[in-house]
């Protein structure tokens, strides 16, 4: 049976769900020993004295550690990727804290209770410094850089222009103009932050185990900045609860529990508690948007230019600063639309809030902006906003091109748009609603589109893109199962299964039979960021199926020796090698593996009885547009009693190309959706005027549960089964999360539209939505 | 989060505890019950104890006994009292303004007595004592004394009781025959506390005047609070929804409320409003009323 396409149960669940999985926490090692953070609790101050003493004469307490002790003991952490003005790091503080949760000192003891009584006894005294918590501060040259080796709070300025602005511009019949702001939110995956790390005094072996989404670029870091050897260096991960794009993140606790290890010769474990996780672990989503639109009265939009500001928080993120985001904003902004003359000018700011980390879909501003612009042109046109989107939308012909530049050649958005209004059913739902506006219930609908280049057409990834594309190791063992050695790092994905449908079908073997391992550096291929970006559906995928080819022909040559028959006229089924059509000649691969594994002599002259092969995939073989994407629509109604939100109905129409597992697919799309729905009216983080902190607990930071997340429909738009074996998956783990927050926002604003409801601001708390009505 | 040291008595009996009590006053002691709200500010650091006085063992705080209205023993756990067919049937107001306390797992541990002495303003049963003039039974080692609703609630997350004397039991009245009755809440999500809770009874006579009213608030004030405004107003009158709306604006006007994060006090207001003429729409069709 064809595995890819097919609802299969995940190979991880049994694991996870009775019980059996192996986090990082359950990890247990002799002479293990324990680490707490003292961290800050001020946004902004040098630090003018710091006593330790009695701290290390605590109960249980092995060591404590200073900024000074640290820096003494590692380089600057400096990203090989890193863009932008950069500041020189150090795991602990040593001078001046930056933010409420920045890194004081460590305590390592027996127990974390312990740990964490010693912390308390630490004496440090502040002389306070004004905080940076908004643009216009951290914009403002007369304020002092939080950085004093860099020049000002401006780490990163840029601007994209494309096409002809001016032309566009003077085309116009009006020009709408808006400020939008999305406010900060966080990943909080159900595991939080942490890891063990084990050094081997004898060998010099240092072992990580990390929660982590990028094994290998863990590894380099650690490397780097501890300057110890790559070859006595291991990052082992295993199951992973959750990251969102945290996880791709290397951690300044991540120094610290490897410099202890290697001090004190002993395990140090570490796991975040929830309270460090939110103030502390880095949030997402800070920005906002000036723009303006230029369009005619008939809803064409002409125009656009966007000045993006994004609050980078404290310190910039490891590998990936915020920088690394504006780029993908300002290429994507355009999405699927004709836009013809286009400009985007962004910033990136230091301020002084935990430092901003990538959360699934972390461009996804492009998306809201660009959605909620729509909306509001069809506001002020008095138009349809479907029949602008329709009026706008490329047909995804070849001649198709964003202003930006890439080829939209194949997109299906407009597909999409009409097949969601249809399930929706639009023109009923706008009957409906007027009916209820005439009874004082005020529902809306919302829609919006998105596209993202997961992995983008070919033009876009010359020679497998700025990673060179991915690879992938497997290897047939002797009893003639199948290990696939992934480069990616699944944290939630189902890659053990996924890649393990992939592998059987290629190769021949049952599913069954197929283990998919991942995590370990020392057996898997390197890549930098492990799992994250919408990538596993094509570079992980690719990767696996290249390499199974090619372990694939490796079998058909030897077989094909051993029959004395050409290998084209060969098959494998369930395991089994046999010449096409001709019964009685079967070599199960368990007999083939084993005697090239313990006979190599025997091999037939001119085979390699060496039965593994790793592959690049560079992404010549993938297929289609290369875009994944989709439109979302939803229906809602406001509560002017109480400012609740109720949704009624989520339909999704998406085109992540073939799908691999459609029950994975579905479950990408309504965690998405479900974040994307927190982020809307439950979720922020908040900050006051002094840079204080104010959601320390789950009482403060709103997660949706499953009594707030509507049932969503899922359709899909899928090609055709591609006859010639190419790769037509495409990412589909961020697109739900990017589109929902545009797609709720224009519901509510259209539920609001009879009090002339302007929504800016992403956010919808009850409150918020009673201020939109004017109620409260 | 890791709660720094403390001693962990567990009681046996009511004496036990109180003698406990007694015995450890010099030296920062709490009783532990339920602990769904102790446990975490533990767990925070943002209390310590040296010793807690743990009385969930003991076997005559459990029970729930039914005469003079209800009585549960303080660590009866809310799920008893949402699952009770003699609550349901002397009370269904208690019981479903227990449904609204947390989740299920947190109604499985926590406990009527400690809801009402760790006095959280936003809570729903402190409101219900409030609404029905409820009373508590405490222990020191005095003896045993009584506190009316009225007198137990003394500012934000404090209470009446002296730091010697334990809750062992909370009295809650039965509705009378024919009161309709009515919670009306609102939290951001299912299973968070109200942002503002109304709870209402009302009575109505053979010509659909109102006879008796009470309503009461949690989540506007540093305590919970009924509503002499809203209970003036309402008897005497007949049941209509224009009189809803009107009794719950002048209520809600004379609140004090908070802002926080979920809202501004004027937000508040506006919740009680709407939430006080529901839960009179409501209690009245309880109370078989057609308006």
């Amino acid at each position: 049976m064809r595995m890819v396409g097919a609802k299969v149960p995940r190979v991880e669940d049994r694991r996870i769900l009775t019980g059996n999985g192996h986090y990082v926490d359950d990890l247990q090692l002799p002479r293990m020993v324990h680490a707490a953070f003292l961290r800050s609790p001020i946004a902004h101050g040098r630090i003018t004295s710091l006593d330790v003493e009695e701290a290390r004469k605590a109960p249980g307490v092995h060591a404590v550690y200073t900024g000074a002790d640290m820096r003494a003991l590692s380089k600057p952490i400096r990203s090989p990727l890193a863009q932008g003005a950069t500041p020189e790091i150090f795991p602990l503080v040593t001078d001046t804290v930056l933010f409420v949760g920045d890194l004081v000192a460590m305590v390592v003891a027996d127990s974390r209770y312990l740990a964490e009584d010693a912390a308390g006894m630490i004496d440090v005294e502040y002389s306070d410094l004004p905080a940076v918590v908004d643009y216009e501060t951290a914009l403002d040259p007369g304020v002092p850089p939080l950085f004093p080796d860099l020049e000002s709070n401006v780490l990163h300025t840029a601007t994209k222009e494309a096409g002809d602005v001016e032309a566009a511009f003077a085309a116009a019949d009006r020009v709408v103009e808006v400020t939008l702001s999305q406010h900060r939110i966080a990943n909080v995956p159900i595991e939080t932050r942490g890891a063990v790390a084990d050094y081997d005094p004898g060998s010099g072996q240092l072992t990580l185990h990390a929660a982590t989404q990028a094994p290998h670029g863990l590894r380099l870091q650690m490397a780097q900045t501890l300057d110890h050897p790559m070859d006595r260096l291991r990052v082992l991960t295993q199951d992973v609860g959750g990251a969102f794009g945290l996880k791709g993140n290397i951690f300044r606790e991540d120094f610290c529990l490897a410099i202890a290890a290697k001090q004190l010769a002993r395990p140090v474990k570490w796991i975040e508690d929830r309270n460090e996780h939110l103030m502390a672990s880095g949030h997402a989503r800070e920005e906002r948007i000036t723009a303006q639109v230029a369009v005619t009265e008939a809803g064409d939009i002409l125009g656009i230019t966007a000045a993006l500001d994004m609050d980078a928080g404290a310190y910039p993120g490891v590998p990936f600063s915020a920088v690394s985001f504006t780029g993908v904003i300002s290429l994507l902004l355009p999405g699927p639309y004709t836009v013809r003359g286009y400009r985007c000018d962004s910033r990136v700011l230091a301020t002084n809030k935990s430092t901003y980390v990538a959360y699934r879909g972390p461009w996804a501003m492009e998306t809201w902006t660009r959605e909620r612009l729509i909306d509001m042109v069809a506001t002020e046109l008095g138009l349809d906003p479907a029949e602008v989107r329709r009026r706008n939308l490329y047909e995804g012909a070849d001649g198709d091109r964003m202003v930006t530049g890439p080829t939209l050649a194949g997109i299906t958005t407009r597909e999409c748009l009409d097949r969601a209004l249809e399930r929706i059913d639009y023109a009923g739902f706008r009957a409906e609603q007027e009916a209820a506006r005439a009874e004082g219930r005020y529902l809306g609908i919302g829609m919006a589109a998105f596209i993202e280049n997961a992995p983008g057409p070919k033009e876009m990834r010359p020679n497998g893109g700025f990673t060179g594309g991915e690879a992938a190791r497997v290897r047939l063992e002797m009893d003639g199962r199948l290990t696939v050695f992934t480069a990616q790092s699944p944290h939630g994905q189902g890659h053990e299964t996924t890649l393990a449908q992939l592998a059987a079908d290629e190769m021949g073997v049952p599913f069954e039979q197929v283990r998919v391992v991942h995590g370990d550096t020392q057996v898997t291929p390197f890549n930098i960021l492990g799992t994250g970006g919408s990538r596993a559906a094509t570079w992980g995928s690719g990767a696996t199926m290249v390499a199974t080819r090619k372990l694939r022909e490796k079998v058909l040559a030897i077989a094909a020796g051993q029959l004395e028959i050409d290998p084209s006229d060969l098959q494998i089924v369930d395991g089994v090698v046999s010449p096409k059509g001709v019964p009685g000649r079967e070599i199960p691969l368990a007999r083939l593996a084993g005697q090239m594994t313990l006979m190599p002599q025997t091999a037939p002259p001119g085979t390699d009885p060496n039965l593994q092969a790793e592959e690049r995939f560079t992404g010549e073989e993938t297929s289609g547009s290369g875009w994944s994407g989709g439109v979302h629509a939803c229906i809602v109604e406001v509560d002017l009693g109480t400012g609740g939100v109720q949704i009624k109905r989520w339909v999704v129409v998406e085109d992540c190309g073939r799908i691999i597992n459609p029950a994975i697919v579905d479950g990408q799309i309504r965690g998405g959706v479900a974040q994307g729905i927190g982020q809307v009216l439950y979720e922020r983080i908040p900050y006051d005027v002094e840079g204080t902190f104010m959601a320390g607990t789950f009482m403060d930071y709103l997660l949706p549960t499953s009594a707030e997340i509507p049932p969503i429909e899922i359709v899909h738009v899928e090609p055709e089964d591609d006859e010639d074996g190419g790769v037509g998956f495409r990412g589909v783990g961020e697109g739900g999360m990017i589109v929902a927050p545009a797609t709720l926002t224009n519901a509510i604003s259209d539920a609001l539209a009879p009090f002339g409801a302007r929504v800016t601001e992403q956010y919808l708390p009850p409150a918020e939505v009673l201020r939109l009505a004017g109620v409260v | 989060m890791k709660p720094a040291a403390f001693e962990h008595h567990a009681a046996g009996s009511v004496e036990e505890a109180v003698s406990l009590l007694a015995e450890l006053a010099d030296e920062d002691v709490k009783v532990l019950a339920g602990g769904q709200s102790l446990v975490p500010l533990l767990a925070l650091r943002l209390a310590s104890v040296g010793h807690l006085v743990d009385v969930n063992g003991v076997p005559e705080l459990t029970t729930i006994s039914n005469g003079d209205g209800l009585r549960f023993g303080a660590v009866v756990r809310h799920r008893q009292v949402e699952r009770s067919p003699e609550v349901a049937a002397a009370n269904p107001l208690l019981a479903a303004a227990t449904r609204r306390i947390g989740h299920t797992a947190i109604r499985n541990r926590g406990t009527i007595g400690g809801t009402v002495a760790h006095a959280d303003p936003a809570a729903e049963v402190p409101a219900v004592l409030a609404l029905l003039d409820g009373s508590v039974e405490v222990r020191g080692e005095g003896g045993t004394r009584s506190i009316a609703a009225a007198d137990l609630f003394d500012g934000y997350f404090t209470t009446t009781l002296e730091p010697e004397e334990l809750l062992t039991s909370v009295h809650v009245p039965a509705l009378p025959e024919g009161t309709g009755w009515s919670v009306q809440q609102f939290s951001r999500r299912s299973g968070d506390y109200g942002i503002v809770t109304v709870l209402a009874t009302l009575a109505l006579d053979g010509d659909g005047r109102i006879s008796a009213a009470r309503v009461a608030y949690a989540g506007v004030d540093a305590v919970p609070l009924r509503s002499s405004v809203a209970e003036s107003a309402l008897v005497g009158q007949t049941a209509s929804a224009e009189l809803w709306t009107a009794v719950g604006h002048d209520a809600a006007a004379v609140l004090e409320p908070g802002s926080d994060l979920n809202g501004s006090a004027e937000y508040r207001r506006h919740l009680a409003a709407t939430l006080t003429a529901r839960a009179l729409q409501q209690a009245s069709e309880r109370a078989g009323g057609r308006a």
